[in-house]
């Protein structure tokens, strides 16, 4: 172990000598070697929370059982030293045969105890590169460097502890060889863009930041507390109950407060409101301050092709995308953020393989959380300077689209349900189902009235939403597989609906008319095959 | 956009692009109906000929009630199986696929008719498979994948194998799927 340190110090300091006479990093590591053992509590960290994540489904067992536990401590003592013994062993040899080696601008991978895994990756293959920091690393100046390819998520590499300029550096290196390879395979189409990068290689532009103001704005508009609140609802009674109970422990009579008999009306309206508040607050801070943990610091900049996204309070994370990788970018607001005028930006790239492991996805992409109007334009502008997202016409969608939904399926479900109301004699039910009836209708007329889309010289806008409006904006060619749908009744009318596959997911737009249907994905055909360009 | 720079040719008339709507589309080979409704049958059959013997067997004596239970399952499972084979006849004459230089495409449906194109240059990787039956009569099913994700496998069922072995090869030695896959 002391060795293998050494080993890695001298590589790190080999690597700081040769960085002035920018030589390459990869040469001074070539033999296999260890990660440095702060690596271990990456590993104790990680086999705990996998453990305890694996036990939670026998806690009320344990806590049943507590009792036997203390009167039998010869037996369940053991037991427990037994696994913390087993946790700590098997840290230990998890990062005993964690090693990597570089060499020859290849990066390679041996982990795993009893199941050994081996990854070689080669630099030019690597699609992207992810610094992640957790805060016990923060001390020491460590980082985790994970690797994504284009293809799997398995073929995916993470190398647990390196130093951060150690990680810096070699994050350059094999950016740098990407370039190479890429502008090698590309020279014919890319050669514009090259001249963009080697001009501004090595400035750092920084394109936006988000104060933490903004971050609570983003917190407040983007909670799922609507979700929360619906998924609470079979438990409003109990917890109406321990509420006023709780107030009735402090000496407060909540009934009293709530009878409403004797009251005048603008008192009841405060009530409803500080209730709704009160009910409220938890789930919005709860909701801020994961806004905070996910963008304290962000930082959104730019060094030459590359967009980087820094962001965390607990664990840093820094996000890397080539211009290339981008496949699509969607202007987001929910009906909040239309209130407030703020927007979240999306950079989407491939999502096919991020969607396999979904808690990282969220932090691997490149989000601009509750930005302005005008940052979001100056964002959108530079990454594709000639899209018209805000400024293009939208053709909206068939009037058909509400008598489908509206005609052939809301109206009969709710006269089949009033209807079977009225014959069980629970008319009085009927005050619920009349609402929820004409709020669905509500969001299928929104929905519609938002619909919309537009094709452009090389990039195709969608609209989309119900009380809030998203913006899909992708150049054509990253088209991926093109699906033309059209039913009986569709094909009466002419009208058929379309979807357009791209690498950061499909893409809908139903009830269009047949031949601009057609149109558009001809052309959305014709833009990839003509222009054989690589959709990364 | 630098990236779009040199796409310069998209203002052409529509007409002039490769149609879609104009497809040359070809069958399935027809020993796939075939195989489809034979396996729909025997499959409807056997479930139906086993419940009939759970209901005359003579070892453990159903009630009444059971006993009738049992006929309204058997009736409507050869209900269901009747439509189902309806379906699979009316299904499967509407499939059809058309291979053209630079894609590929494949039709089906029968209320909603859907016909997926995809393009050779945003192929991963292909794909020819074969269960018993198909290795029985000689077809095979072809998969391509795009980085799509696994929701837009493009799928081609029902091929002879040697049509479904030279579309394999076709799209393999189709220079930009060497080149960017």
């Amino acid at each position: 172990m002391l060795i293998s340190m050494g080993k890695s110090t001298e590589a790190f300091r080999n690597n700081l000598q040769e960085t002035t006479q920018s030589t390459e990093v990869s040469k001074s590591t070539k033999d296999w070697q260890r990660i440095s053992p702060i690596a271990i509590i990456y590993f104790l960290a990680k086999i705990v929370v996998g453990f305890l994540s694996n036990i939670v489904v026998f806690l009320p067992v344990l806590y049943l059982s507590y009792d036997n536990f203390i009167a039998n401590p010869h037996l369940w003592l053991p037991i427990g030293l037994g696994i913390i013994v087993v946790i700590g062993l098997s840290t230990f040899l998890s990062f005993y045969f964690f090693q990597y080696r570089l060499y020859q601008d290849h990066i390679e991978i041996r982990s795993g105890v009893i199941s050994k895994t081996y990854v070689n990756l080669p630099f030019a293959k690597i699609q992207n590169v992810k610094l992640e920091q957790p805060i016990y690393y923060r001390p020491f100046g460590f980082t985790c460097l994970q690797l994504d390819t284009a293809g799997s998520a398995k073929q995916e590499a993470k190398v647990v502890a390196l130093k951060i300029e150690f990680a810096e550096q070699l994050k350059k290196e094999i950016l740098a060889q990407h370039k190479i390879a890429n502008s090698a395979a590309l020279n014919e189409t890319t050669d514009t863009l090259d001249h963009s990068t080697t001009d501004k290689k090595d400035s750092e532009v920084v394109l936006n930041t988000r104060s933490i103001s903004d971050l609570i704005i983003h917190g407040v508009t983007n909670n799922r507390i609507w979700i929360f609140l619906g998924g609470l609802a079979p438990f409003f009674d109990d917890f109406g109950r321990y509420i006023v109970d709780f107030f009735g422990g402090l000496g407060i009579d909540l009934e009293k407060f709530l009878t409403f008999a004797d009251k005048p009306m603008w008192q009841i309206g405060l009530y409803a409101v500080t209730l709704t508040f009160i009910i409220l607050l938890p789930f919005t801070l709860f909701s801020i301050a994961g806004s905070i943990i996910t963008f304290y610091n962000y930082t959104l900049s730019k060094v030459g092709d590359r967009y980087i996204r820094r962001s965390g309070l607990l664990t840093k994370y820094e996000v890397i995308m080539r211009l290339s990788r981008l496949q699509m970018v969607v202007r987001q607001q929910d009906w909040l953020d239309v209130i407030l005028k703020r927007i979240n930006l999306k950079f989407e790239q491939n999502n096919s393989a991020l969607n396999q492991h979904q808690a990282s996805a969220q932090n691997s992409r490149i989000i601009v959380p509750s930005i302005n109007p005008n940052e979001c334009l100056a964002l959108i502008n530079d990454v594709y300077p000639d899209n018209k997202m805000m400024n293009v016409d939208y053709q909206s969608i068939s009037k058909r689209f509400l008598l489908r939904n509206f005609g052939y399926i809301l109206t009969p479900i709710f006269i089949f349900l009033s209807f079977s109301l009225f014959i069980n004699d629970k008319a009085s039910l009927l005050m619920a189902l009349i609402p929820a009836y004409l709020f669905i209708s509500l969001l299928i007329y929104m929905r519609w009235l938002r619909w919309g889309y537009a094709k452009g010289d090389n990039f195709i806008y969608i609209r989309k939403g119900y009380f809030g409006v998203d913006y899909y904006c992708f150049p054509i060619f990253k088209t991926q597989q093109v699906q033309f749908k059209q039913s009986w009744f569709q094909k009466r009318h002419q009208l058929s609906s379309v979807r357009i596959v791209l690498a950061a997911g499909a893409q809908d737009i139903p009830f269009i008319n047949q031949a601009l249907a057609y149109q558009l994905l001809d052309t959305a055909i014709y833009q990839v095959e003509s222009s054989r360009k690589s959709w990364m | 956009m630098s990236v779009d720079a040199s796409l310069s040719n998209t203002s052409m008339p529509s007409i002039d692009l490769p149609q879609l709507a104009h497809l040359n589309f070809e069958a399935l080979s027809p020993r796939y109906a075939k195989s489809n409704r034979y396996i729909n049958l025997f499959s409807m059959a056997f479930i139906i000929s086993i419940l009939f013997i759970v209901k005359f067997q003579r070892f453990i004596p159903l009630s009444t009630e059971a006993s009738d239970v049992l006929s309204f399952i058997i009736f409507s499972i050869a209900f269901v199986g009747f439509i189902s084979t309806v379906y699979t006849i009316l299904a499967d004459k509407r499939k059809f696929y058309s291979l053209r230089e630079q894609d590929l495409n494949y039709r089906s449906g029968v209320i909603f008719s859907k016909t997926v194109s995809q393009p050779m240059l945003r192929i991963q990787h292909v794909e020819l498979k074969r269960g018993p039956i198909d290795r029985k009569i000689g077809l095979a099913k072809l998969q391509v994948f795009s980085a799509g994700g696994a929701m837009h496998t493009f799928e081609i069922p029902g091929l002879p194998l040697e049509t479904a072995e030279s579309i394999r090869q076709f799209i393999l030695d189709h220079k930009d799927v060497n080149q960017h896959g």
